[in-house]
């Protein structure tokens, strides 16, 4: 009986029912961004695995093949820029320029902050991708050395704090734009940010599922080449 | 749903092979998705087959991503040492990322409402 717990059906079949519950909860809740299915879902499993004596480094093992799609759901992401594009052809310089500058921005700031409050080298550099899509991100942190687990979790956490705070933030700075509000969204929140993005309007919507692509590219391209720049600097020795 | 995923495979597996002879430090998968794009734009015969199974996948990133990340739960004594460094960076840092990218999206913006209001048609 016990043996049953040390097989990766046991790992899929309580990751597959804990998410599905927490996607039905938050259907209930409409969206309502503190139910987002990975909080809720994070609780059956964090009680039960220590219940059952499986380790987080063998559930890791079970569930191995939905990590694996985490590449391919990279790939997939060229579907949703390719069909943005037109959108935004009038737009074009503000966009990317708000790119470079955001991307640059919200990895910096929390690279900056994790440092100044002593935090060592590998987890300023697990943060360090906290804005970008997962998939892109888990990749992106092992050019920086950091934890895949703390990365993975630090961008759930970023995308579900943009999604709670955005509506806030837009209207204490009079933002009625919804290219902006998507854009910012989507940068700052990648796809937690566009799910709530899209709840403002379409168009609003399209602008984060964008910003989202754009930014993952950016700071995928740009984070490997300039880590090793930035970390023998606030690390040295 | 078969034709997407072969697609998809296939461009990650281009991007190993790009990795591989250039020795970039780049994400395969990353490279995979920036030839992808490229062959989208150009038309490249049957790539627009990936619409289904690349759908399919963004809609459940979260549940790709569960396993590792409710590691940053259960494996918290790793990390529990630099709670207020975490803490901060991500709650207080994302909000004011965002608010920064707003203030600069506003800015630059600002006398484009008019040129940029053709063209909001989104997909789901």
């Amino acid at each position: 009986m016990a043996d049953l717990v040390h097989s990766p059906l046991f790992g899929l079949l309580l990751t597959l029912a804990s998410y599905r519950l927490a996607t039905w909860l938050y259907g209930k809740v409409h969206s309502l961004p503190l139910f987002h299915p990975f909080i809720v879902a994070s609780i059956p499993v964090i009680v039960v695995l220590p219940l059952v004596g499986v380790s987080y480094t063998e559930y890791r093992d079970q569930t191995q093949v939905l990590s694996f799609l985490l590449g391919p759901a990279t790939v997939a992401l060229a579907w949703p820029l390719y069909r943005q594009l037109h959108t935004v052809r009038s737009v074009w310089r503000p966009i990317l320029i708000t790119t470079f500058i955001g991307a640059a921005l919200a990895a910096g700031i929390s690279i900056y902050l994790a440092w100044w409050l002593g935090a060592p080298e590998a987890v300023v550099g697990s943060l360090a991708p906290k804005s970008i899509t997962t998939p892109i991100a888990v990749e992106v942190v092992k050019s920086t050395g950091g934890y895949v687990s703390l990365a993975a979790g630090a961008v759930a956490i970023t995308g579900i704090v943009g999604a709670l705070v955005g509506g806030l933030v837009f209207r204490l700075l009079g933002v009625k734009d919804d290219r902006i509000r998507g854009f910012a969204l989507g940068l700052v929140a990648h796809a937690i940010g566009t799910a709530r993005a899209f709840e403002f309007s379409e168009k609003a919507g399209a602008f984060a599922g964008l910003a989202l692509g754009l930014t993952g590219l950016v700071t995928a391209l740009a984070l490997p080449w300039l880590w090793p720049l930035i970390s023998p600097w606030l690390f040295p020795g | 749903m078969i034709d997407g995923l072969l697609i998809l495979l296939l461009f990650q597996f281009l991007g190993e092979l790009v990795i591989h002879f250039t020795g970039l430090p780049l994400p395969a998968p990353v490279v995979g998705m920036v030839l992808l794009l490229l062959a989208l734009m150009f038309s490249v015969p049957y790539s627009d087959r990936v619409a289904d199974a690349s759908g399919a996948l963004i809609r459940h990133i979260s549940l790709l991503i569960f396993p590792l990340g409710v590691g940053i739960v259960l494996q918290w004594e790793r990390y529990s040492d630099y709670a207020l460094a975490l803490t901060v960076a991500v709650i207080f840092g994302t909000i004011l990322a965002l608010v920064l990218v707003t203030l600069l999206l506003k800015l630059l913006l600002r006398d484009r409402v008019k040129a940029g209001e053709r063209g909001g048609r989104a997909d789901g």
